[in-house]
Formats: C-alpha cells, structure tokens, sequence
C-alpha cells in the first residue's frame, strides 16, 4: 500500500458464488467469461469454452443469494444469436444484454429474459467493420463502446449499431495494443484495460484521451483484462497476468491489492454434503501451501495451486451497490468484494 | 542450384533436421547449411529463446488451455510448442523423455501436472542424467502416477523403485529384487503436499468445487525411512538421490540410456556398426559425468549418424508426423480453433500425447504403421500439405513459380517439390508416380495459379509416400 493508502479504505470479502460445471445444463460455471448485472441485481454469466465443450456456451443467471434462475444461448456457431467464442457482456440502461463475440465478430443482443433480439457487425479492416470485438461497455444514452483487439481500437456505435467512431491514441498518438476489457463510469467517461500495453486508459465519450494508469509509480499491470468504476469513481483492474484484483483512488494514485480470498459458494458447501469423503481429506488440506521456487515467483503457477486465490481473472463489475464482481475463468466463479 | 558438394551437405543437413527437430524446409536447410554442420549440432544443444507463440496469447484466446484441465487442450499447448519453437531438438528430446518415463492423464485426471513434467524436461533434458532422474523422482505427476505416494516408512510400495530400476535407468538384469525393495525404502516420504485430498481428486476424477488443484512435490521427513539400506553392492544411509547416483555409475545405465537415445534419435535397429557409435556415446556419458547434451553431440557428430546407413532407417512416430507436415505448411502459427484436434490426430495414430498406453510408453518403429494408422497418417499429411491457402505451402509454390520460365517438365516439378518439403529422397517407384501425377505439366506451366494448384496436389502426394513415413 502507498502513503495515500488510507483514502482506499478497506476491501471487504462478501461471498463467492458458483461451481465447477462440466458442461451440463443447469447450475454453475464453465470458463465464464464476463458479467453483467441487471436492474434487479440478477448476474448473467457468459461461459466461453473451446469447441470440445461447446455445448457449455451458454449465459447463465443467478441471484445474489446464489438461486440458479435460467441459462439461455441459441447454441454454438454462426447463425443468428449463436456463440463461437464469447468476451463480454453489458446491460444498457432497458435491460437489454449486448455481448461481444471475437470469432463471430459481431455484437449479439438478448432480453433480460435470454430471448434473442438481434445482432450486428462483421468481420473486415473498415472502420465499422470489428477485428477480435472484446471488452463491451454502454454508457447513459445508449452508445455503445466496443474494444477491437486486432484493430487496437475503441470502436463506438449506437444503440443499433451505427457506428460513430473509433479511437484509442494518448496524446502522444500511442495507440492501444490489443484491448481487452472496457468499462465506464457514471460520468460515461471511458476505461479501457490495454492489454498488451500493461495500462489502462481512461477516454472520454467522444474519444478524448483523459489519463494512463499503471505506467509508473507503484502501480504497474502485468495485461490487465477488465475494469469497472463504482459510484465514486474508484476504478477496479482486473490484474490478469498478475492473478489479483487492482484498486486505485479516483486520482489513481492510491493503489492496493487483492489476491483473492475465495471461500465455499453455496453451491459448493451442497457439493460437499453430498460427497463427505472429500470433505473429510479436505479439512485436513492446506489450500494456501508453501511452494517450492520452481512456482512460487509465478503468479500463474502459485494460483493454479492456491484454490482462495483468483486465477484467471479475466473481468469485472460493479453492480448499483458498488459491489465489486470478480470472474474468474480456471476457477469457475465469481468473487465478491466491497469497498469500506 | 546448388553444387554436388553443398548438395550432399544439404541432403546431411535435411537428416538432422528430420531427427534433431521435425524436418526443415528446404529455405531452412539452405541457411543452416551455410553455417555448417558442427555449428548447426551446438545450435540445437544449445537452446535460446524458443520464439514461440506466447502463453499470454494462448491463454487468453483459449481458455481452455488457460485452466489445462481437458488432456486434448493440454496437448494442443504442446503442439503450439512443437510447431513454433525456434528449438526443435528441445522439443524433440522432451518427446523423447515423454516416451522413456511415460505419464499418462488416466488414472491422475491431472493434464496440467502432465504439462509441468514436459516442462521439467525442457529445463533438465540436456543436462546430467542423475539430476534429470531427481527432478523425475520428485515430479508430482510421476509420484502419483507410480503410486509412491502409497510407498511409507515401514510399509513400502515398490512400483516407483521397480520402474526407476527396470523401465527408466537400467533394464532388467542389472539388479536384484532386493535391490529394488532397497530403492524403495530411500523414496519414502517423497510425496506430494495435501496428498490424501489431492490424491482423492485424482482417484474421483473431482473438478469440483472448483476445479484442479495443481499439485507439487512434497519431502514427508516423517515418513522417510532413513536407516540403513544395501543396494546394487554399496551399503549406507541411502536417500533418493544417493540411489539415483549409485544408478547412474552403472555400465548399465549408460547402455540403457544410450541405447535409447540411439534408437530415438539415429536407427530403430541397432546393427553392429550402430554398437560402435552406442560404445562412443558410453565413454561420452562417462566423460561428462553423464551429461545428455554431451553424449547427444557424439551421435550427431558420428561417422554412424552420417552414414547412409542411419537415412531413412527410422518410423516416423505420429507426432513427429503431424507436427513435421504442420510446421512445414505453416499453419497453427497463432491461436487456432481446431490445435486440439492435431493432437487428437496423432492419438488417432497410435500416440496420444500425455496419454501413453502404459508406464512402458509407445512401441516405436514398425509398430507405429497398421493399416489404420496408414490410412489416418496418410490423409492428415496430404491434407494439410495439399491446401495452397496454406502459408507454408504458399512460400513453396512461390519459389517454385516466381521466375520460372514456362515449359518446366514433369521431371523438373517433381525434383523441385521433393527438395522444397526438405530435400527429400524417394525410390525410383515412388519417382515414376510421382512423374506420372504431373505429366504434361509443361501445358499448364503458364497459368501461374494451375501451376500452384498442382504444385500443391504434388506436395501432399509426396506426404502420402512412403518414404515421408521414415525419417
């Protein structure tokens, strides 16, 4: 923590929700990918799999207290409202539910209730055309901006798709490099997680570069992936290559730091009542072990082996409470914090 | 065209290439010809970066091999390796070692651990073979795979000390069953951490609640018989890495090891002159304290591995196969759909990476062909080699057109195809289908995309003969 720690306050672990699913209908995760959350505080998980699990692709919703609720997708493929490989999703203010597909190339749109509506995009080096749509965000007139990986662009449309513009370029013309996630904050100013750039920055609705996180100072992303921003402007990194959680004052000069603290979801603790011989040899397990040198200097390695710790955190969000939402892919779940 | 002199060179340099890596083209051949042989063998001994595809851009695109808990996922992030390193005899001898201490998915449920072992290999392969037999003792997928985890002070399991002895570091006839019991008692305690739930997991097939727990070694000094043991004629306090130390002193390892070696990297069948060179790698692995690297540079550098004799005198296993016919027509070179599926190929063949049949690994030479795995070999090579949208195969059918005067012949074609996909050799017989495949050709010669398109049917023709079957 850095002298402004005390501006940060305390990140304080609410729950975890989810479990392994292999590929089944029904409750938990496969490799979720993104989230959002609705007017009524339901989350929608998209799960993005290779096509061996194809059948996993799917959105799938839950409330807060971990009721499974429904899963809805049109299957896997290129036909209307189907999913290849999935990145991100996001509500507009009507609760309508955009999400982003790299391989499709395209944005898909469902109601609340997982009925597809429509889709828009393709594939090609034109300005409105997408190169690896990723991280997806809409700000409070219903534009809606989309990071392109293989054109290091944000690209914004509207609602409908029209598109208005790309941008991406600091004020020195440094141009994004492969963007992953995109989040926005009450002001519709606009954060993206420049991945390959380890930063992240901050533009305005209409495409102005404002300010660059994690390129000096204490503050330093190893391909950030995701990034939302509470009520009060605090802005939350997903840290990818780092397996932890960034949290920066609104002056992003305050910084701190979340390596996880997973416990049991609901769904867990059902699994283990019914499966007692794992519990047993479990209890006597120590979850945060000692690891030998060959792992411990790897944030990957030591979180493949640390089942608290995220891994694979690959997006984030917070919901009308500023409750901070961690997905991460190689656990299956979603780790829930608060700001205090 | 090149002289006969550099010709020859070229044809030597295009058989080390098909054993120390996976084939070369013939762009590739020509530049490492030109640094020359001896220097092309410290090359290869000598890895540096591998210039492969990052893991960062593997993992987020496929999320799959981000988590490794699909065995196919877990392979095809091999097969990335394999098909984009810069140090193809890196990847070659940790197939090798893959084989020789085979671990499989079934029974440990655990891909990753896999992956890390293969790993381990890089890092440890060339260098002495007593500290890559430590490192393999205290692999956490070879723990649980051989059961040491089950092997206690005062209640041995001998299976991890009876393979290391038979399977891994000498051959039966070398030692004792008592010696085998001796080994034992020194690998007590060696185990891996949280060992009764990992090994429950393992058992269960358990993704849940959230899925793998990667696993690591784990020294249970409680657990490890510390008293006095005899083994192979030498008494003492042994522990695991004395046992693998008295192992590797033995004549009999360095036959064993070099054997092998031999057999993987020069001839399936050892002949008599193939001994002499087995005799001159022994005196390498004792001279360098038995350092992998060194005895490897005595068979590159051997008058045996530059015969005639040692050409061709090799099946190609499937995944030296698959990835030789990938690498040369250049695709999976960045994040694919499907990458998973070139390993599922090369288990179609009879050898499916990090899923070995038995602790005994693969039978290797003539009993990778049946008719089945022909036919699967045949029609993945043609297939891959066959496609002129495929970038590797559009770098041949340029060479081969751009300048080209019309009127090429048939005889000409053919010659030039078997030298782009690495200067390959081929039976008259083979030749005369070939010739017979493009007769006429010198019609065609002046349609620049017809001249491509049979360039590239001849390409997978000669990936369907039987002389790309060999190495």
């Amino acid at each position: 923590m850095t002298a402004t720690a005390a501006k940060l306050g305390t990140l304080e672990y609410i729950k975890t929700i989810g479990v392994t699913n292999n590929g089944d209908n029904g409750r938990g995760f496969a490799n979720p990918y993104s989230i959002a959350i609705d007017s009524s505080g339901n989350s929608y998980v998209i799960n993005r799999c290779d096509p061996v699990r194809a059948r996993a692709i799917r959105a799938s919703v839950q409330d807060f207290d971990e009721n499974f609720l429904f899963e809805f997708s049109e299957g896997y493929g290129s036909g209307p409202g189907q999913f290849v490989l999935p990145v991100a999703v996001a509500f507009s203010g009507d609760d309508e539910l955009y999400i982003t597909d790299e391989h499709n190339n395209r944005v898909v749109v469902y109601d609340a209730k997982g009925k597809f509506l429509t889709q828009w995009g393709q594939g090609g080096s034109e300005p409105h055309e997408f190169d690896g749509p990723a991280g997806i965000a809409i700000d409070s007139s219903g534009n809606v901006y989309v990071a392109d990986q293989g054109s290091n662009s944000i690209k914004k449309f509207t609602s409908t798709g029209e598109h208005v513009s790309n941008f991406g370029s600091d004020e020195d013309g440094r141009g994004l490099n492969q963007p992953w996630g995109v989040g926005i904050d009450d002001g519709d100013n606009i954060y993206v997680a420049d991945w390959r750039n380890d930063l992240v920055k901050k533009f305005g609705s209409d495409g102005t570069y404002l300010e660059t996180y994690g390129g000096g100072g204490d503050v330093r992303f190893n391909r950030p992936s995701g990034v939302a921003v509470d009520s009060e402007g605090y802005i939350y990194v997903t840290d990818w290559g780092n397996e932890r959680l960034c949290v920066l004052t609104p002056d992003g000069l305050g910084y701190a730091d979340e390596r996880g603290r997973a416990t049991l979801s609901k769904w867990a603790i059902d699994y283990f009542s019914s499966n007692p011989d794992e519990t047993t040899v479990r209890d006597k397990a120590n979850l945060i072990p000692d690891l030998p040198p060959e792992y411990s200097n790897d944030p990957y390695h030591v979180s493949s082996q640390t089942e608290p710790y995220f891994w694979g955190p690959v997006a984030v969000t917070v919901d009308n409470e500023d409750r901070v939402y961690v997905v991460e892919s190689n656990r299956h779940r979603i780790q829930i914090y608060k700001r205090s | 065209m090149t002289t006969t002199a550099s010709r020859q060179e070229i044809k030597l340099m295009a058989h080390l290439m098909r054993r120390a890596g996976f084939g070369a083209t013939i762009g590739e051949l020509e530049a490492r010809a030109a640094k020359g042989y001896a220097t092309t063998v410290e090359e290869l001994l000598h890895p540096g970066e591998a210039g492969d595809i990052p893991q960062d851009i593997i993992r987020r695109y496929h999320v799959d091999q981000s988590e490794l808990r699909q065995p196919f996922s877990a392979a095809g992030n091999w097969v990335y390796r394999m098909v984009t390193s810069a140090n193809p005899l890196e990847e070659r001898l940790a197939l090798f070692f893959h084989g020789l201490f085979a671990t499989g998915y079934t029974k440990l449920n655990q891909a990753r651990a896999l992956l890390n072992q293969i790993e381990m290999f890089r890092r440890h392969g060339f260098g002495p073979f007593d500290t890559l037999l430590i490192e393999l003792s205290k692999d956490p997928a070879m723990l649980l795979w051989l059961d040491n985890n089950e092997n206690h002070n005062g209640h041995i399991n001998e299976n991890y000390g009876r393979e290391l002895l038979e399977l891994f570091s000498m051959g039966i006839g070398n030692y004792s069953e008592d010696d085998i019991k001796e080994a034992s008692r020194a690998f007590t305690g060696w185990t891996l951490g949280n060992v009764d739930y990992m090994a429950m997991r393992a058992m269960k097939d358990s993704i849940w609640p959230y899925s793998r727990i990667a696993w690591h070694f784990n020294f249970d000094e409680g657990d490890h018989d510390a008293g006095e043991k005899t083994f192979l004629g030498e008494t003492g306090n042994f522990n695991g890495e004395d046992i693998v130390k008295i192992i590797c002193k033995q004549d009999a390892a360095a036959q064993f090891i070099c054997t092998r070696l031999f057999q993987f990297f020069a001839a399936d069948q050892v002949t008599e002159n193939g001994q002499v060179c087995i005799d001159e790698m022994k005196r390498s692995y004792f001279e360098s304290n038995y350092e992998i690297r060194t005895v490897l540079r005595t068979l590159f550098n051997s008058s045996y591995f530059k015969s005639e004799e040692a050409r061709y005198a090799r099946v190609k296993g499937p995944v030296e196969l698959v990835v030789g016919a990938v690498r040369t027509a250049g695709s999976y070179t960045k994040p694919t759909l499907g990458v998973d599926d070139v390993a599922q190929q090369a288990f179609f063949m009879g050898q499916g990476l990090l899923n070995p049949p038995t602790v005994e690994g693969w039978h290797e030479g003539d009993e990778w062909i049946d008719s089945g795995a022909l036919v699967e070999r045949v029609n993945f090579v043609a297939n891959e080699l066959s496609n002129p949208d495929q970038p590797g195969v559009r770098t041949i059918i340029n060479r081969l057109t751009e300048n080209k005067e019309s009127g090429v012949t048939a005889e000409q074609l053919v010659d030039d195809c078997l030298e782009a996909m690495g200067s390959l050799d081929v039976s008259r017989d083979t030749l005369n289908v070939l010739h017979d495949h493009v007769a006429g050709i010198e019609k065609a010669t002046d349609d620049k995309n017809e001249l491509g398109s049979r360039i590239a049917e001849l390409l997978g023709l000669i990936g369907a003969s039987r002389e790309y079957q060999l190495a």
